[in-house]
């Protein structure tokens, strides 16, 4: 799949040459149109740092279903708000901090998924939270704060 | 994502490569489910370039293998590679789906009794 052009309201990586933190960041309307602009970004900033293949498959991961939860569900039934995603990149972790003004939905809330039925009675879905959960090493939300939701999802390198 | 299909000794192989997400999953349902409509029931799915599943894909490979399933064939994987086996057993795939080393064996598996 070829990737999207540029998208606006993408800018580039506040890194600074000779540092070993970095700060990458992308803003676009909560809509289905805009996730592939929101993976793009993830792409680009995983190749940037030089991420290696566990930590871009979480990143990534991470970015796509946190993205798709808040287009399909949190913005649903109401024009499509923003979703702000930055990238920290630290020497020990790499942290993603989400912020969004949907409808408050608290990850810890979400319920647990069906992991021992049968295919005959295992549902398709309820398995996004899950897998964010399992391939990231932290995960925190706070709810309603003066810049949104902020959701803050930390990947160990080591 | 690029699926490729082909027929092996009467089994569909069905090839996928690259990314199996939020913006592909449907497609590949859509193909998978087609070739079940057709009359191919028994699918073996090549794996062996597949990169990446998120929930999505995951959500598609279930419902093509229940779809085969409800028309007396299946949809067996073969040849995962480490990141999309450790995707499928944390979501407790692994003990519901049939899969196998490489794609001969998952071909010659349709042949042994259930």
């Amino acid at each position: 799949m070829s990737p999207p052009v540029r998208p606006k309201g993408e800018y580039p990586s506040a890194k600074r040459e000779g540092t070993p933190a970095s700060t990458a960041t992308v803003v676009h309307a909560g809509t289905l149109e805009n996730l592939p602009r929101f993976l793009h970004f993830i792409e680009t900033v995983c190749a940037r740092i030089e991420a290696d293949a566990d930590i871009k498959y979480a990143l990534h991961l991470a970015i796509e279903e946190v993205c798709t939860n808040l287009i399909v569900h949190g913005y649903r039934g109401g024009p499509a708000g923003p979703i702000e995603i930055a990238v920290h990149d630290e020497s020990e972790k790499v942290t993603i901090v989400i912020r969004d003004h949907a409808p408050p939905f608290d990850p810890a809330r979400a319920p647990s998924p069906d992991l021992t039925s049968d295919v005959e009675h295992r549902p398709t879905g309820g398995l996004g939270w899950h897998l964010v959960k399992k391939m990231m090493d932290e995960v925190d939300y706070v709810p309603g704060t003066p810049s949104g939701n902020v959701l803050t999802l930390v990947k160990r390198k080591f | 994502m690029e699926i490729e299909l082909s027929l092996s000794g009467g089994i569909t192989v069905v090839g996928i490569r690259g990314s199996v997400d939020g913006l592909t999953a449907d497609d590949l349902m859509r193909i998978l489910s087609d070739r079940v409509s057709e009359g191919a029931v028994r699918l073996v799915a090549d794996c062996s370039a597949l990169d990446y599943t998120s929930s999505a894909g995951l959500r598609s490979l279930l419902g093509a293998v229940k779809l085969a399933r409800q028309h007396g064939g299946d949809l067996r994987l073969a040849a995962i590679q480490p990141p999309v086996l450790r995707v499928l057993d944390l979501s407790g795939f692994t003990g519901i789906l049939k899969y196998y080393p490489d794609v001969e064996t998952a071909v010659v598996s349709f042949a042994e009794p259930a």
